[in-house]
């Protein structure tokens, strides 16, 4: 046995908490996924509107623009928490994860009401034609995932707060913010279809 | 090549408890414990059993379309059911036989390849596969309450749309559809992750043996075809649920929008089907040639090729709806440039078998069968590529002859051959050979006898989907040759059922390497144990059991009294730190009956979406509830 070549690996550390974890590579598909349908479904809403005359369709009241304007506010911002949260994580900061895990729901949860309170305003839901369905999946789709990820932020936190966690917690808690930046991202091109798409696109004669 | 020598240090110490690793990777006892395994063997031989049987059923399918075929005016099956057998028929084969087999052979194959223990993620593994399973029994639930759907596995509006196909059918085949994709989901994202992350120390990416290449561009694809079937199959089932105007043109909705969505999933599906077949057929001939691959770079960027273009030709599908003319000459040209990226895996194949010194197995016949078959359904491919042609031969059987070609000559001839090369692994023994050869060739015989007359029935005009015609257009001999040949395809698939079971109990003992083959699964014991390797290896080549005994490198250092791995640079696979995989466990069986519950139950009413959420979101917060040891560093 003593001519058998080897390879010793007990010296490397038994977790990380970088882009080099495997679970930050299965976060990264995730948003690949997410990203792609985003991308699909805002093709398939120019294929459509593009095909119509009228755009939106009589009855259908254009979306107002300022309180979602307004709303990219906290939710950009919110961004600033995810990144404290994330490096607090790989330093092993508790008290930068709990600062950096609850300033970002707060920014996010005032960018959700902000986007609640003009999404009851529409005056179509995604009954009435086909822009309502189109309105309504892209709000619908992202808000699932949106809340989806304050929710296991909010478990996140729990766990820190009650000091229930370890290099593995932390690791939720680094890669948990490569989802929120993505939802913050794709949300521009979104809203920018939803209260601008009527506006931006000339209708064809 | 100097880097990773570098790393080997001068002084091997093998000091690793093989008792106490076989013990951290021990499965749970009991019915409970079954149902919590997370081995990559298990899960990737639950695949590919429950993938076969519903080969079995979507071939049992076939033959009834055949016998009521079989001559004029025949009144086997009547219309209707006529309808709901092809619509089961295409969607078993497609989306519960065809693309989970080829899971379950990854599953099972990637980690042993890759030379490591498991997949990256072995609880989302054991989850995909509940999904794909309550998929499974959710369709086949529809189909024995006579709820089984009829509007062919593409389900085009408006006859799928909710004015002209009411019942519950097509829900049930849209919400299949879900299962199935969250399914192959997960499976692509824990094997990119295993690939990238998890090679053996010194398997940089130009060591990688082409059927790991195969599997990352195919799961791939499934990231970004995926999504679009997401869209599709949401935009029936809510259009038909919730009442959205998705794909109905009264109220600003569009159907070929809904052809558009599909094929851009439907075509790169073709190719998540029959890129990993390729990359069993460069296994099985390097291994039973007895030599390098020729043309390995080229191999690799043809495949992968393979893979981009596969979603730019989506619209040779849509050649028949009204397209701009520009669009239907793009398409065209992207629908041929297929045959050049095919073309130079067939010619890299044919130059190692012609330079090595091929030993006529089971498992080559079959590769040989792929070859001929493979060609002939390519070059169909060619014919139906352009638009004039096209138009003149669409839906009749001449596509049906053309798919099938492709379909079964490119991924099913290549799988057999792939079941006779890995059964020794799997199970540690021998199929039967001289029974492999009969059964290839019955195969061989009764699939071109009957797929080929139906190239002659498509040109006389014979079409698609009718379920019987009259004596005077003269098809009556061609289909009954064509439903003589469906069952002698059953024949060969009873043979090779005979052989399976056989060589299970009485077949000769395989040993780890009988073929002496070159890739690192073949290092593992046959069976694979859980743990696969008592010591990780390390590679220095290509071909890494090519390489002399006393030049082999093993890893040591990784703790055997838990689940541990070791994860590596993405480029290089150097070495960079160690990985604990999680222990069995319950939880995604539970958070997939919890998903099932809104999945199913949405079909009947929208509000199971709302309490599937909540019940799914508790089980995944139960599922990632940290258990102690909290710190692998103190433990």
């Amino acid at each position: 046995m003593t001519n058998v070549r080897t390879l010793d690996v007990s010296h490397l550390k038994p977790y990380e908490i970088s882009t080099q974890a495997p679970l930050w590579w299965g976060q990264f598909m995730f948003v690949f996924i997410e990203g792609t349908m985003f991308c699909i479904l805002i093709g398939a809403y120019f294929y459509v509107r593009l095909r119509m005359d009228v755009w939106p369709p009589p009855g259908d009241q254009f979306p107002h623009k300022l309180l979602p304007s307004l709303a990219l506010i906290p939710l950009i911002l919110s961004c600033v928490g995810t990144y404290w949260a994330g490096e607090a994580a790989r330093r092993d900061s508790r008290s930068g994860m709990i600062g950096g895990m609850a300033l970002n729901l707060v920014l996010a949860g005032i960018a959700l009401w902000m986007r609640i309170v003009e999404w009851h305003s529409l005056n179509f839901n995604w009954m009435t034609d086909a822009q309502g369905s189109y309105v309504w999946a892209f709000l619908g789709l992202h808000t699932f995932d949106y809340i989806g990820d304050l929710v296991f932020t909010g478990v996140l936190l729990l766990l820190v707060l009650i000091g229930r966690y370890g290099p593995k917690q932390r690791l939720g808690v680094y890669v948990d913010s490569i989802v929120w930046y993505f939802l913050v991202a794709i949300w521009i091109p979104i809203y920018i279809v939803i209260y601008w798409g009527p506006v931006l696109v000339e209708t064809q004669q | 090549m100097t880097a990773t020598q570098d790393i080997y240090p001068q002084t091997p110490t093998l000091d690793q408890d093989i008792q106490q690793l076989a013990q951290s990777w021990r499965h749970p006892r009991g019915i409970f414990g079954w149902l919590s395994y997370t081995t990559h063997q298990a899960i990737g031989m639950r695949y590919i059993v429950t993938a076969f049987v519903m080969l079995l059923a979507g071939g049992a399918e076939a033959l009834m379309m055949r016998t009521q075929l079989m001559h004029s005016n025949n009144g086997y099956l009547g219309p209707e059911r006529y309808n709901q057998i092809f619509t089961t028929h295409g969607t078993t084969m497609m989306f519960l036989f065809a693309v989970p087999m080829m899971e379950g052979m990854a599953i099972y194959l990637i980690p042993l390849m890759c030379g490591t223990r498991n997949v990256a993620f072995p609880r989302l593994n054991a989850f995909g596969y509940w999904m794909y399973l309550f998929g499974v029994l959710f369709l086949y639930w529809g189909v024995f309450t006579n709820a089984a759907p009829d509007v062919g596995w593409f389900a085009y509006p408006p006859l799928s749309g909710p004015q002209y196909t009411p019942g519950k059918s097509t829900d049930y085949w849209a919400q299949m559809i879900t299962f199935t994709e969250v399914s192959a989901l997960c499976v692509a994202a824990e094997l990119i992750a295993t690939i990238l992350k998890m090679r053996a120390p010194g398997m940089s990416l130009n060591r990688m043996p082409l059927y790991v290449w195969s599997i990352l561009t195919q799961s791939w694809m499934i990231i970004f075809a995926m999504p679009a079937i997401v869209l599709a199959s949401s935009y029936l089932l809510s259009d038909r649920t919730v009442a959205t105007q998705f794909v109905n043109p009264a109220e600003g909705g569009d159907p070929l929008l809904y052809q558009h969505i599909f094929w851009f999933f439907g075509h790169p599906e073709v190719y998540i089907i029959f890129i990993p077949a390729l990359g069993f057929v460069s296994s099985i001939v390097v291994a039973h040639a007895q030599r390098e691959l020729i043309g390995y770079t080229a191999m690799v960027l043809a495949q992968i090729a393979n893979g981009f273009i596969a979603f730019g030709l989506w619209v040779h599908h849509m050649f028949a709806t009204d397209l701009p003319q520009i669009g239907e000459a793009y398409f065209t040209a992207s629908s041929m440039m297929i045959a050049i990226t095919s073309g130079v895996q067939i010619f890299c194949w044919i130059a190692t078998l012609w330079s090595g010194k091929p030993r006529l197995t089971t498992a080559l016949l079959f590769v040989y069968g792929f070859i001929a078959i493979f060609v002939l359904g390519g070059l169909t491919g060619v014919i139906l590529a352009s638009v004039p042609l096209d138009l003149q031969v669409h839906d009749t059987f001449f596509v049906v002859a053309h798919f099938h070609y492709v379909l079964i000559g490119g991924a099913v001839f290549p799988l057999f051959g792939a079941f006779y090369h890995w059964f020794p692994k799997f199970t540690g023994r021998m199929m039967n050979e001289r029974l492999g050869r009969i059964n290839f060739w019955v195969l061989f015989a009764g699939f071109n006898l009957t797929f080929f007359p139906m190239h002659i029935l498509g040109l006389k005009g014979m079409p698609r989907r009718i379920y019987t015609y009259s004596p005077e257009m003269g098809w009556d001999q061609l289909n009954l040759l064509a439903t003589i040949g469906a069952y002698i395809i059953a024949f060969g698939g009873l043979l090779f059922l005979v052989n399976l079971f056989w060589s299970r109990k009485f077949g000769a003992i395989a040993g780890n390497n009988p073929w002496n083959a070159d890739s690192l699964e073949w290092a593992a014991a046959s069976p694979a144990p859980n743990y696969n390797f008592e010591y990780l290896p390390a590679v220095t080549s290509r071909y890494p059991l090519w390489v002399p005994a006393e030049e082999r490198t093993f890893v040591t250092g990784t703790r055997t009294d838990r689940r541990e791995v070791l994860v590596t640079t993405l480029m290089d696979a150097q070495p960079h730190h160690r990985y604990i995989l999680p222990r069995p466990s319950i939880w995604p069986l539970i958070a997939a009956i919890c998903v099932t519950v809104g999945f199913a139950g949405s079909v009947f009413n929208g509000w199971y979406i709302t309490w599937g959420t909540i019940i799914s979101a508790l089980a995944l917060i139960g599922w990632f509830w940290p258990k102690r040891p909290l710190d692998p560093a103190h433990d």
